[in-house]
């Protein structure tokens, strides 16, 4: 299936090891993407808060273009670019008088007008619909043999679930049923739902690194080897961060991070070239060294 | 329901229903007792904890009042949710087969079984004045009228009824004790909101304090938890929202949400290198250096220039001063988008057979997640 790729900011500067891991991996499951080029930062939920009339704007210009690739459907890769796309996307659609003024400024502008015609789902979910799982199999042709995964949601890709709706908030189950496709192991733990602190890391670090730890203990006492996230956001807390947490607890947790294309492009045998495990702070060898990758 | 329909005394079918609570002594002393009781096919969860209580143990202690889901007293956690039991229905849960675990709420202190000291969550509302100031002391003579249009900005505010289902699952508060929280910000809001009020911009820099606004996570506990759909992570990013419009941008938070307006006006893309200085301060910033070095040598902190920019990049610039001669700016920017949101029916696309019986908490399935034994 052809999809709009939109990759967001991270994926383009700090996280680019997820876009080429992507970009590597979706062919594989079938996913063609038409990059988006012409389109802005989502705005990241801090537009949303500082001028919200400009977040719908900027938001409905990226579904606009996304809409004219003549893809049904707009593919993100972070959890709040699916959170700001689908807000503004659901209320484009279901709001006719909105959806004219915007379309409106956007034509006044020289931007494309939005029909309304366009989902947006995350690279998550476009491989657990359907038969992705088992598409999964016949991909992942190397396997995980056994790794222990811990999945680490992070909050957007599943609350408000009136506006993501893809699976039960509470108790997802989208990300083990990867890593069992992969031939992984999925670790439980309770903070897998709970948010990673990205948010408020620079204006108020000390509460984020409080929330950050939570996470960062539960996989690593739970026994896991690896942690995946399906955000670069959560990635660059869980990643970047995670050396403060030693000035908190004394502790050195060295938990390797990755991102989802990167934990199935291991399992379907993707180069260091598209991984690019190198761009990461927490080394990610040594674990893949216990599975011989 | 017939004419019978009293907990105590009923007539009709009924249903054997199975739960879980944790009871909590005054020495704190923690202990997972299992209830096995019939219950009228109707009951909800508090209709079961009177019935414990009435036939089974008197000893167990929760709140009630309305039965009825606007008095705010029976919030309480089911598999770790935060729930008005009074809102609950058992009969799915019971005909999934599923015996819950019923807890007490979150990020307060429990003084016995269900029932939390709520004098932090009252402190936090009173801390935000939650009263009119309409910069008068006597009232004209004349009534003043204000338009559905202006009462429509605070109506999600004003459908609070201070259950605590919000603080109980707060991210943030978890970390940080002091933070204002869901439930008293959105209470600030009613009041900022409201045309009537004068101290506008003095609750705005009171709200702004290192335990405000802008130590909001945005993890959506609260709008997911809220029995009422009073969103109160959208009425922190009103009061984010207002804090602009207003002027009132001293905090970290502020500059850091700022910084993202002027990223997609000029570049298009968030300008990651810089958002650590323009949030933090150049001194600030300095002091991060070897964390920041640690970073820049994996190739996270991309070098300044030549920037990326965005194609066709003119377009945003030119809607920012477009939507910013139209003047829907601060809160008014989120209302405008929250008839739609309204109209939102909540189907889960990978689970349309979705009912709450289905969220089985980790320790009731052997650490597995209901969906992946589906």
């Amino acid at each position: 299936m052809k999809v709009a790729y939109y990759k967001g900011c991270l994926a383009s500067l700090s996280a680019k090891e997820l876009d080429t891991s992507t970009q590597a991996l979706a062919p594989m499951l079938g996913i063609e993407l038409d990059e988006l080029e012409s389109v802005t930062c989502c705005g990241a939920g801090d537009i949303h808060e500082a001028e919200p009339d400009y977040y719908l704007h900027l938001n409905a210009r990226i579904l606009a273009y996304g809409e004219a690739t003549g893809a049904d459907t707009l593919m993100t890769i972070c959890n709040v670019c699916t959170l700001n796309l689908r807000q503004a996307n659901w209320q484009l659609k279901n709001d006719d008088e909105l959806r004219a003024r915007v379309n409106q400024n956007l034509e006044t502008v020289g931007a494309p007008p939005y029909s309304g015609n366009i989902e947006v789902k995350h690279l998550l979910w476009l491989i657990a619909e359907g038969d992705g799982y088992e598409t999964l199999k016949g991909v992942a042709h190397k396997g995980l043999k056994g790794l222990k995964v811990a999945p680490f949601y992070g909050c957007q890709i599943l609350r408000p679930s009136k506006i993501l709706g893809f699976e039960d908030p509470d108790r997802p189950h989208s990300l083990e049923a990867i890593i069992d496709a992969c031939g992984g192991e999925a670790v439980d733990y309770p903070a897998k739902i709970k948010c990673c602190g990205f948010p408020i890391i620079q204006a108020r670090e000390e509460t984020a690194l409080g929330e950050l730890l939570q996470p960062i203990q539960q996989a690593t006492e739970a026994g896991a080897d690896v942690m995946v996230t399906p955000c670069p956001l959560c990635h660059l807390s869980l990643d970047a961060w995670q050396s403060k947490l030693r000035e908190r607890t004394g502790r050195d947790f060295q938990m390797p991070i990755l991102h989802l294309s990167q934990l199935i492009g291991v399992a379907a045998g993707l180069e260091e070239s598209e991984l690019k495990f190198k761009r990461h702070v927490v080394p990610v060898q040594p674990a893949l060294d216990k599975i011989e990758v | 329901m017939t004419e019978a329909a009293d907990i105590h005394s009923w007539d009709g079918p009924t249903m054997d229903v199975a739960l879980k609570i944790w009871r909590v002594d005054e020495d704190g002393e923690r202990d997972l007792v299992s209830y096995e009781l019939e219950a009228p096919e109707w009951a909800c969860l508090l209709d079961v904890l009177d019935l414990i209580k009435d036939r089974h143990d008197g000893t167990l202690a929760y709140r009630k009042s309305c039965r009825m889901m606007i008095c705010g007293s029976c919030g309480m956690r089911m598999d770790g949710r935060a729930v008005l039991a009074c809102k609950e229905r058992m009969k799915p849960i019971v005909e999934a087969g599923h015996v819950p675990t019923i807890s007490p709420m979150g990020n307060l202190p429990i003084i016995k079984d269900l029932v939390v000291d709520m004098g932090p969550f009252w402190q936090k509302i009173r801390d935000v004045k939650p009263w009119l100031d309409p910069g008068y002391d006597e009232a004209s003579e004349r009534e003043r009228i204000v338009s559905q249009q202006q009462m429509n900005v605070i109506h999600k505010e004003a459908l609070c009824i201070m259950c605590g289902c919000c603080v109980s699952e707060c991210n943030a508060m978890e970390a940080d004790p002091d933070f204002r929280g869901p439930a008293a910000l959105a209470k600030g809001m009613r009041f900022v909101g409201d045309a009537r009020d004068q101290a506008t911009v003095e609750r705005l820099n009171e709200y702004n304090d290192e335990h405000g606004i802008w130590d909001c996570t945005r993890c959506y506990f609260c709008n997911e938890r809220c029995p009422k759909g009073v969103d109160p992570r959208d009425a922190i990013a009103k009061l984010g929202a207002e804090s602009v419009k207003e002027g009132v941008d001293w905090d970290m938070g502020v500059k850091h949400a700022k910084w993202f307006v002027t990223s997609t006006k000029t570049t298009g893309w968030l300008r990651e290198t810089e958002l650590v200085p323009k949030t933090q301060g150049i001194l600030s910033a300095l002091k991060e250096t070897k964390f920041a070095l640690a970073l820049a040598r994996r190739g996270k902190v991309p070098p300044p220039g030549p920037i990326h920019v965005a194609a066709d990049v003119d377009e945003a610039r030119n809607l920012y001063d477009l939507v910013k001669e139209q003047g829907r700016d601060g809160a008014l920017g989120i209302v405008q988008g929250e008839k739609a949101l309204a109209q939102i029916e909540h189907v889960l696309a990978a689970d349309p057979d979705h009912a709450p019986a289905s969220r089985i908490s980790p320790e009731e399935s052997g650490g597995k997640s209901a969906g992946s034994e589906a």
